[in-house]
């Protein structure tokens, strides 16, 4: 599909499908999909802050920033509304500031996602969320039909498994493709609607899947999104293939569940507790720390890379303690503090160079010991 | 708790108090006289702490937690943001600050985390000594930030931490919020139980939940007393006299410690004395105190015939907890505590600012824009136009750390003090 983001939205629209701003990170596309409605999603639009300065200050990170310039720069108007997942301070209080002082002109949805440790009361209050919100998109742009929902729930799960293979075969060295196209067609997820996205990720599958195991050194990207994409090209270039992420809008959010869809929203909530640990629901630094380590062992990789967004407040917490463990299993990691769209510094570019290096000498060294 | 040789430390504080006394600022009103008692509640309270390990449980508390439930089983609280005001108060905001930074803790995030890190790391308290926790107890009712921080101290000590999660109100509390969090109530009883080793007491719940209720509604008369002109106290009096409610809540000697300033403030404003001598001008303050700041500030406003006379954030602890029952204890602790200013939308923040405002007779209002706190500071530019549209209210914003001054520039801060003043007519 050669369209841009837009042009595919503009077309969505033409089709009768409505479409809905959404703001990151975690909330059940499968309601939005059944009621026709087009998630498309706000990480990091390619624009400069011009007016956003005047209700922001330059201490909030700029996923919030540039989401906020989106709208005020008027490129959100074909969208018919907005969701804000409660996923941090800065996206709670820009969703008030939109909803309460700035006036979308638009309905917002909010979406509140539990941050306790999951067990039953946790369980309970996010299926009674789900259908919350269910019923309140549904009086705006229903009806909501069951048959539909399942059918979605349904094509989510088919993409989850085809995100879960191709994750699985880039683990496994068996994906011919590079860094930056993995996540441009990964991301696409982040507005295409599910049928348009499988025949994505089918086609994507079927051209980069594999018989010869690829070569290089392996790194784990961990963080909210790749971006600024010179990462990943600059990562290309040294012929480093990321082996697995621990990515906000990458495989946190894959929906992992063994449960057959029964009831959808059961499904939904059974999904949302099985996904891997995340800052922005409360995980502990052990459970972040086994997961790490578990993509560590699944792809072989040296390095961890955290490609932190700057003031990003959950991600930021954990990284040092994250560290001082991978530290004592003698896994190297690098820490970024990145700004998005800004590419990389020439001193970000020096250290990534050097850190690879290190990757390099360290997986020779076992290579020789075993 | 046996008061181990803390009498004789309020001797000594008394005496280096008294060869440190600073002239009288001519500006001024006479000072509080309760003042005393309060340096004497806190310092015994930080004193005994010393003492609490194994005789109490000891528990380290968010500022927005609901403490109630942990006094029921005789916890022995530690505020740890209280401590880092503590700190920076005693300008030590940086020196500690460093110490979370060499472990790789950012230099942008929230400095009262920091200074805690800091502390954990590396021992070093204006307190003597603070005891390690057995429990940490978090609530996101101010903050998500606070989720963050406690479970790096439960991972580097092993210490159990319960998360008392209050959904945000993007809109009207929901009924599904208030049982959600009732729940979590019931399933914390057992818990605390079991880290205790004392068995819950429906009673002593709601007698404690009567005390800080009641605590609650006093400090709300503390404050309110300062709607009178000239106001018998300042804002800058407040931050520090906002200790007990926040960390002795639900304990006698923060009621107690109230009244006592409520009487001292009622004579006061019968006899006509003000804070500041002539208080021309009547400010709201908008944030958390900037600690290391507090004397300076006051006097340099007393100077101008100015006076602080409310703040949404001494605010925040008299206007939703009094609302607390003894009938319903869980389910009006979930509607207190969710309900609390941070945990509110905007355009609730902006409705109570603007009651503040009429209330208060407030001519001016200087907002502190806070680079560790997102959750106070995200909106304040809207606040400050909408609140210019509709009430005519001329603001000043001000950039600085509550503690950490590596980031304040004093020279910028005050230009920007004197042009507000000017605009002011004072
Ligand atoms: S200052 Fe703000 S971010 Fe820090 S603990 Fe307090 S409410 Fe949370």
């Amino acid at each position: 599909m050669h369209i841009t983001r837009k042009e595919y939205l503009l077309e969505q629209k033409e089709k009768g499908r409505r479409l809905m701003g959404v703001f990151p990170a975690l909330y059940p596309r499968e309601i939005l999909w059944a009621l026709d409605i087009v998630p498309a999603e706000i990480w990091d639009p390619p624009l400069e802050i011009r007016q956003a300065g005047a209700h922001l200050q330059p201490y909030i990170c700029s996923v919030v920033r540039l989401g906020l310039e989106l709208i005020l720069q008027g490129k959100c108007d074909f969208l018919d509304g907005f969701l804000f997942p409660h996923t941090c301070d800065s996206i709670q209080n820009l969703a008030s500031v939109i909803y309460d002082f700035i006036g979308a002109r638009k309905p917002c949805y909010f979406f509140y996602h539990p941050k306790i440790p999951h067990g039953h009361t946790a369980r309970d209050y996010y299926l009674k969320n789900l259908k919350a919100l269910a019923a309140e998109l549904k009086r705006q742009f229903g009806p909501l039909k069951m048959d539909s929902l399942r059918e979605k729930v349904d094509m989510g799960r088919r993409i989850s498994e085809l995100l879960g293979e191709l994750y699985d075969l880039r683990a496994a060295r068996r994906l011919d493709a590079s860094n930056e196209a993995f996540y441009r067609t990964i991301r696409k997820g982040e507005y295409l609607f599910p049928d348009d996205y499988i025949a994505e990720l089918e086609g994507f599958l079927t051209q980069t899947r594999s018989e010869e195991s690829r070569n290089g050194a392996t790194i784990i990207l961990s963080g909210i999104l790749p971006n600024p994409p010179q990462i990943l090209t600059l990562l290309d270039d040294l012929d480093v293939q990321v082996g697995h992420d621990d990515l906000l809008n990458g495989s946190r959010r894959l929906l992992i569940s063994n449960e057959k869809p029964g009831d959808p929203f059961e499904y939904m909530a059974e999904c949302y507790f099985h996904m891997p640990p995340c800052p922005t629901r409360g995980s502990s630094i052990s459970d972040r720390m086994r997961h790490l380590l578990s993509l560590i062992n699944a792809t072989g990789a040296k390095g961890v890379i955290f490609n932190v967004v700057k003031f990003c407040e959950p991600e930021w917490f954990d990284v040092p303690n994250l560290q001082e463990e991978l530290k004592k299993r003698g896994v190297p990691s690098l820490v970024l503090d990145t700004e998005l769209n800004q590419g990389l510094s020439g001193q970000m570019k020096t250290r990534l160079e050097a850190f690879i290096e290190i990757v390099r000498v360290h997986r020779e060294s076992i290579t020789t010991k075993h | 708790m046996k008061d181990l040789g803390a009498p004789l430390l309020f001797r000594i504080m008394e005496k280096r108090k008294k060869k440190r006394l600073r002239e009288p600022n001519p500006f001024m009103g006479p000072p509080l006289k309760c003042a005393g008692r309060l340096r004497q509640i806190m310092t015994r309270h930080y004193y005994l702490s010393r003492f609490a390990k194994g005789a109490r449980p000891v528990a380290w508390v968010t500022s927005g937690a609901p403490v109630e439930i942990l006094r029921v089983f005789g916890f022995y609280t530690i505020y740890p943001e209280n401590h880092g005001a503590l700190c920076g108060a005693q300008k030590m905001g940086p020196e500690l600050c460093a110490e979370a930074e060499k472990k790789g803790y950012h230099s942008d995030l929230c400095s009262y985390a920091r200074i805690d890190l800091g502390h954990a790391f590396s021992g070093k308290t204006p307190a003597g000594r603070l005891p390690r926790p057995d429990l940490l107890f978090a609530s996101n009712n101010i903050c998500q930030t606070v989720l963050y921080w406690y479970k790096q101290l439960s991972h580097q000590w092993d210490i159990p931490l319960i998360t008392f999660d209050t959904p945000y109100n993007f809109q009207e509390i929901r009924s599904g919020d208030i049982h959600f969090m009732v729940r979590q109530f019931e399933e914390m009883v057992p818990e605390l139980e079991k880290i205790s080793g004392r068995k819950y007491s429906h009673k002593r719940f709601q007698k404690i939940i009567r005390i800080a209720a009641e605590t609650s509604r006093t400090w709300g008369q503390v404050l309110a007393a300062m709607k009178h002109r000239p106001a018998p106290m300042t804002i800058f009096d407040a931050f520090v006299h906002l200790a007990p409610v926040v960390s002795l809540r639900g304990l006698p000697v923060a009621l107690e410690y109230y009244r006592v300033l409520l009487n001292e403030l009622n004579e006061r404003i019968e006899e006509g004395i003000g804070a500041v001598r002539e208080e021309k001008k009547r400010l709201m303050w908008d944030n958390i105190a900037v600690w290391f700041k507090l004397r300076d500030w006051s006097h340099l406003f007393a100077e101008r015939g100015v006076n602080f006379v409310a703040a949404t954030y001494t605010n925040a602890w008299a206007e939703t907890i009094h609302h607390l029952t003894e009938e319903s204890p869980f389910e009006s602790m979930a509607k207190a505590y969710s309900l609390i200013i941070l945990n509110n939308n905007l355009s609730h923040r902006l409705k109570l600012m603007e009651k503040m405002i009429r209330d208060y007779q407030v001519d001016g209002l200087v907002i502190l824009s806070l680079r560790s706190c997102k959750p106070y500071s995200v909106g304040q530019y809207d606040l400050k136009r909408l609140l210019m549209e509709r009430l005519g209210i001329k603001s000043l914003i001000i950039e600085s750390d509550m503690t950490d001054f590596r980031t304040y520039s004093e020279e910028q801060a005050r230009t920007r003090i004197e042009a507000f003043l000017e605009g002011l007519g004072v």
